[in-house]
């Protein structure tokens, strides 16, 4: 039987914005610093020029920094105690350089449970759309927060 | 960099060996503004939440699963990259990050590679696993 789970469904269809996010060089410095990113267009602006680009361009995971940025409602799931980040998913759509302004949009996709040989847990998927100064949108991402019994 | 015309069904790429410090850690999280002490950080915090010490941001292992891609076949080459994070990722431990080529197919004008990618630990631990979606360009 499927578990009857207890959460706020008056989020679903409510979008959370948050921004504008400047993405400066010294965001995308950082950014390939802690990672220790060699590849020169994310990390030599000369290098970037060359190949085409306006300026220092962004590596395409860049936008899941600031989706922390993006005050999400509590979804009062009645369910378990401890939570985890269960996963997540990004879709680099078009690239993003030092210069270009990013505001988020994010909203509930889905809540639901999976049972398996360790019990059952509950997810909580969040989904945003990342759009630039022109309107277009730049990358999507959807995080997976896990809930045990 | 590789052409779609030479890559195989079953073909590898990597491994990356890489290993993320305690102060490529820190700096990864001020950027995303988490600079209080966490269990990203803080290896009293870590052992309260029930980690060995402190662990990789879920987002930091993801960036560095990216690099394999980007390093490989150039900066816009990553398309797609949907994780699942088995067990906490540690610091200062050689991570190695790999793809297997599990589909090759032209969809809208582009050469899709679909691949499984995986970051282990040094004795074999599967921190996180995934599929990615990768273009690369046809042989001019």
């Amino acid at each position: 039987m499927a578990l009857e789970l207890e959460y706020d469904r008056s989020l679903y269809g409510v979008e959370h914005k948050a921004g504008p996010f400047p993405v400066t060089l010294d965001v995308i410095k950082s950014f390939t610093m802690g990672t220790g990113e060699t590849n020169p267009i994310f990390t030599d602006e000369d290098a970037a020029k060359a190949a085409g680009y306006s300026s220092l361009v962004a590596p395409p995971t860049l936008c899941t920094i600031f989706v922390r940025q993006v005050k999400l409602p509590d979804v009062k799931l009645k369910f378990g105690k401890s939570g985890m980040h269960a996963g997540q998913k990004v879709q680099a759509l078009a690239p993003i350089v030092v210069g270009d302004e990013i505001t988020a949009s994010s909203h509930l996709k889905d809540v639901y449970a999976k049972t398996g040989r360790s019990g059952t847990m509950v997810f909580v998927v969040w989904e945003t759309t990342f759009s630039n100064q022109n309107g277009q949108v730049v990358a999507e991402v959807q995080e997976s927060f896990a809930r045990r019994e | 960099m590789p052409y779609f015309e030479d890559i195989e069904l079953g073909d590898e790429v990597g491994p990356l060996v890489i290993e993320a410090s305690d102060e490529g850690v820190l700096a990864f999280c001020r950027v995303w503004g988490n600079d209080a002490p966490s269990r990203f950080t803080d290896a009293e915090i870590a052992k309260n939440d029930r980690f060995p010490g402190p662990i990789l941001p879920g987002i930091m292992s993801m960036a560095l699963m990216a690099r394999l891609f980007t390093n490989w076949a150039g900066p816009e080459s990553l398309k797609d990259l949907d994780l699942v994070f088995r067990q906490p990722v540690p610091h200062n431990s050689p991570l190695s990050i790999s793809a297997t080529i599990t589909d090759t197919r032209q969809e809208d004008g582009e050469n899709i590679l679909e691949c499984d990618v995986l970051m282990t630990g040094p004795e074999g631990q599967r921190y996180v696993g995934g599929k990615a979606l990768v273009t690369l360009p046809s042989k001019p």
